[in-house]
């Protein structure tokens, strides 16, 4: 029957096929550079009524695919992850096509010490920043030349990320400029679509051109991230 | 002309003899008596003046000696086992006269009687509006007649030099009610409060001391609301010097040599505490070979001269600067001004009044002293106008020199912050300094680095404010926009943090400053507050503790001093304070001369308090500024007149009714401090 292929210009309530209504999902997850398994195509089914309008369904979807682990989420294709010796350090420079799906597993402030943020979130325990509440501690000094010390904590970035692709891979990625919803308040497990973008020693060299922000959360690693933040930083300044 | 026991007589109080004494000789000209009172620091001195409302009148003018009242809880609360300490917050107050500021009040009372006008000359701020409420108590008391109106004035000054003097003479005004009530309500929070807790604290703690040691040694362990605080600021600063932890570091640097010049540049990042992304970096600049210039540009710079000079400006550049600490240097400006050199020393106001004549003031610093070139200068058409910060008490101008004097009749510290206060006001009346500066951008590979050169074309105000720096740096080679090179040098550096310095006197009162604490008028005190209660003392900078058995050593146990009756609540100005200047601060450990910066160290009691406060929650906060902030601001919202004394007094009582019933549920927390930082193994006690 010829309704059943028109799945592309749709109508807004959907024709209640439940292969179709798979179908138009999948298509669009797609085209936003996260395919879904089938495997989880078929969980997300059997949660919805068939007769939401679609473009509804588009998005739920794709809200909930973006709370997932993609390494279990999403279909994996070589040509949407990295390549095996992306990592390799020995590798001066090398330019990638992409768009390669990632999920964000970490990220860090380099350009502030860690102790300096460490400090920054035992004043904010100590409730010093609380509206009405706030302690000034460092008043700055008008006859002092020397601003690096006073700028230091209120820098933010350059920041370096951990991120993993659909296959698991494990990879460094660095901004080179700011990049618009990239710093240390961004959602552990958010996912990124990467294009065109250099690998300098196994490290990628990201700017805002490369980075298309899905957005999206993985809510216990995101909650796990944010408690023990305070003693990883610690670690890593010792 | 009337004969003499017939003229209206007219009774002037001052603050302190010697301001009785400065204003007696400029409006009685030569023909002053002066009569002995009960008092040997207090005088009458008897003259005639013609007031323009009053017209001739013999005139008496004495003085007190700062605060006559004193207050305290009824004597049954005296025991402090007899009730719970929260029992102060409702318990009635007596005002009371002590013994030997009694003849002060007798002369007030007796000279009254014959006065057909009260005419108070203490200082124009608070505390003297306050103080002049108590004259006019006492006065009433010899003469109710006064308190009919238009008998009672008060005098409006903010220098003691003749012409000013004796214009404020000829205008009074009336006493501030709102700014008597203001000081009615800190005094009795400060006494509520400060005995509650003082009490509480000490009960909860001092046991321990008692137990641990065996003696009787520990005094008695006081709090004050702005106190702890201050000391709050202290131990925060102390841990994080001691918490921190140095962190590498890796920047690159430029340097390129043109025209015989070697330019640094400097990276636009700064530099990066993770070794793989700079080292990544560096090597791409490097691949890149070519730098390219993105930015020149030269322009006009300045730096600005100084702002007119307030209290806590003084305050921080006498410890910069002269190697005073701030009650020192108030206590020298205060007897400056009683002398008549320099204009009231406790402003908050730092905008000169534009009908004020400076061109004048000017003039009498051109009669001599290592300024008077410079001053000459100035009326030769140097002079500019001042700038005008955002402040503005509307009671006292900026600090100033009012007068000329001879550096050489004054001593060596006196003499260094009249200096201080000539050269700032001289700069006030400068040119900025003017220059020209370069900065030029490139880019190298994906990095930017900045370089920049300062040329100093005049320095006008830094002429005479020697205290400030601004030099000429090395001149930069030309460049221009679009050029490339290979730049001579590139290379990668580490470095290491370091931690900050522990807390210097200037940096505590910009802190107290910041955050609401202390007004002009108090924060001194406070610093000196913490020093005499044993919670920090001062070490010059340089000498820090060695490891963590150095505190040990140097805690002297948190005695209290042997004066303290800590529920008096005396203010700075009652009794002996208010006589004459007080010395440089308590003599703690490794307190020499004052020579150097100064830094502020806990004693292990001021990080235990500190700590153990902050462990009880942070809606507790005693040992945070806020709530002495809105204590603060509630202040001066009576002055204002937006609220009321009842009010706020209440109000702020309920406050700290509520931290003292939450601190009593944690009052374990405190102990668990107390005995970790000061009850070490009793072998470790230096006795």
């Amino acid at each position: 029957m010829a309704s059943q292929r028109q799945y592309a210009a749709t109508p807004a309530m959907a024709s209640g096929n439940a292969e179709d209504v798979a179908a138009s999902i999948s298509a669009f997850l797609a085209s936003k550079h996260v395919p879904p398994t089938q495997a989880w195509m078929n969980g997300f089914m059997s949660t919805i009524r068939l007769n939401t309008p679609i473009v509804a369904l588009q998005k739920t979807a794709l809200f909930r695919l973006l709370a997932t682990d993609i390494t279990t989420s999403i279909t994996k294709s070589p040509a949407s992850c990295f390549a095996a010796n992306i990592t390799d350090p020995q590798v001066k420079e090398k330019h990638v096509r992409g768009p390669i799906t990632v999920q964000v597993l970490d990220i860090e402030d380099i350009g502030r010490s860690r102790w300096s943020q460490v400090e920054a979130i035992e004043a904010q325990e100590r409730g010093e920043t609380t509206k009405g509440r706030e302690v000034i501690r460092v008043v700055p000094d008008e006859n002092s030349s020397d601003a690096a010390t006073q700028t230091e904590s209120k820098s933010s970035g350059p920041h370096k990320l951990l991120l993993q692709d659909a296959y698991g891979m494990h990879v460094y990625a660095m901004e080179l400029t700011p990049i618009n919803g990239v710093g240390v308040q961004m959602a552990i497990g958010a996912k990124l679509v990467l294009k065109d973008f250099i690998v300098a020693r196994g490290v990628l060299l990201l700017e805002p051109r490369n980075v298309e922000m899905l957005g999206g959360k993985a809510d216990t690693w995101d909650k796990k991230w944010r408690e023990d933040r305070k003693k990883v930083l610690k670690e890593k300044a010792a | 002309m009337p004969p003499r026991r017939q003229q209206t007589k007219v009774l002037c109080v001052a603050e302190k003899p010697s301001i009785a004494k400065a204003v007696a000789s400029h409006l009685g000209g030569g023909q002053v008596n002066t009569h002995n009172t009960g008092n040997r620091y207090v005088k009458n001195y008897v003259f005639q003046y013609n007031f323009p409302a009053w017209g001739e009148c013999e005139v008496t003018m004495t003085s007190v000696l700062g605060h006559l009242v004193s207050r305290d809880f009824e004597s049954r609360y005296n025991n402090w086992r007899a009730c719970d300490p929260s029992a102060l917050f409702e318990a009635p107050i007596q005002t009371y006269i002590q013994d030997d500021l009694k003849p002060i009040a007798e002369n007030i009372k007796s000279q009254a009687r014959f006065a057909k006008y009260l005419y108070i000359w203490t200082d124009c701020d608070r505390e003297g509006e306050n103080i002049g409420d108590e004259i006019r108590q006492e006065a009433l008391k010899g003469n109710a007649s006064l308190s009919q109106p238009n008998r009672i004035f008060r005098a409006r000054f903010s220098n003691i030099e003749r012409a000013h003097i004796i214009n404020a003479a000829c205008n009074p005004v009336t006493l501030d009610d709102a700014q008597a009530n203001a000081v009615y309500s800190r005094i009795e929070l400060d006494l509520r409060i400060g005995a509650c807790f003082t009490r509480n604290l000490t009960l909860s703690v001092q046991p321990l001391f008692h137990q641990h040691f065996g003696n009787r040694e520990q005094g008695l362990i006081s709090y004050g609301s702005c106190q702890f605080p201050t000391l709050g600021f202290v131990v925060e600063r102390y841990l994080r010097v001691r918490n921190f932890v140095p962190e590498t570091f890796w920047t690159i640097k430029v340097m390129h040599e043109k025209e015989d010049i070697k330019v640094n540049f400097r990276w636009a990042r700064n530099h990066l505490f993770d070794r793989m992304p700079a080292v990544i970096l560096f090597e791409r600049c490097l691949a890149a070979r070519i730098a390219r210039v993105t930015k020149v540009q030269t322009k006009p710079t300045s730096k600005w001269k100084p702002l007119p000079l307030t209290t806590v400006e003084l305050q921080k550049c006498g410890s910069r600067f002269l190697y005073m600490d701030s009650s020192r240097v108030m206590t020298v400006a205060e007897s400056l001004y009683t002398k008549g050199w320099i204009s009231y020393p406790r402003t908050e106001t730092d905008q000169f009044d534009g009908g004020m004549d400076l061109r004048a003031l000017v003039q009498k610093q051109t009669q001599g002293g290592p300024w008077a070139g410079l001053a000459q200068a100035l009326m030769n058409g140097g002079f500019s106008a001042p700038r005008n910060g955002r402040n503005n008490d509307k009671a006292h101008p900026p600090i100033h020199p009012v007068n000329f004097v001879e550096p050489t009749q004054l001593d060596a510290q006196e003499r260094s912050v009249y200096e201080f206060v000539v050269r700032r006001f001289l700069a006030c009346c400068s040119e900025d300094a003017r220059g020209s500066k370069t900065d030029i951008s490139i880019l190298y590979g994906t990095e930017t680095f900045n370089a920049s050169g300062l040329v100093v074309l005049a320095r006008n105000y830094l002429d005479v404010y020697k205290y400030d720096r601004w030099t000429s740096s090395q001149v930069l080679p030309d460049f221009q926009e679009g050029e490339v090179f290979e730049p001579t040098e590139a290379r990668i550096q580490d470095g290491k943090t370091s931690p900050p310095g522990y807390l210097t006197e200037p940096e505590l009162i910009a802190l107290m400053d910041a955050n609401g604490i202390g007004t002009d008028a108090t924060m001194a005190e406070h610093i000196l507050k913490i020093k005499e209660r044993n919670y920090a003392w001062v070490q010059p900078r340089g000498r820090r503790p060695q490891g963590n058995d150095g505190d040990d050593e140097a805690e002297s146990g948190g005695e209290a001093p042997p004066a303290a009756n800590a529920t008096r609540g005396r203010r700075g100005r009652g009794g002996a304070r208010g006589r004459g200047g007080r010395g440089g601060g308590v003599e703690g450990p490794g307190r020499g001369a004052t020579t150097g910066v100064q830094e502020f160290i806990p004693t292990t009691l001021g990080v235990a308090l500190v700590e153990g406060y902050e462990n009880m929650g942070f809606e507790i906060s005693l040992t945070k500024p806020f709530l002495r902030k809105e204590m603060e601001l509630k202040m001066k919202a009576i002055c204002d007149g937006q609220r009321t004394k009842a009010e706020v007094v209440h109000e702020t009582i309920e406050q700290y009714r509520d931290v003292y019933v939450r601190t009593q549920q944690r009052l374990n927390v405190l102990r668990d401090a107390v005995r970790k930082y000061c009850l070490g193994p009793i072998e470790a006690h230096n006795g």
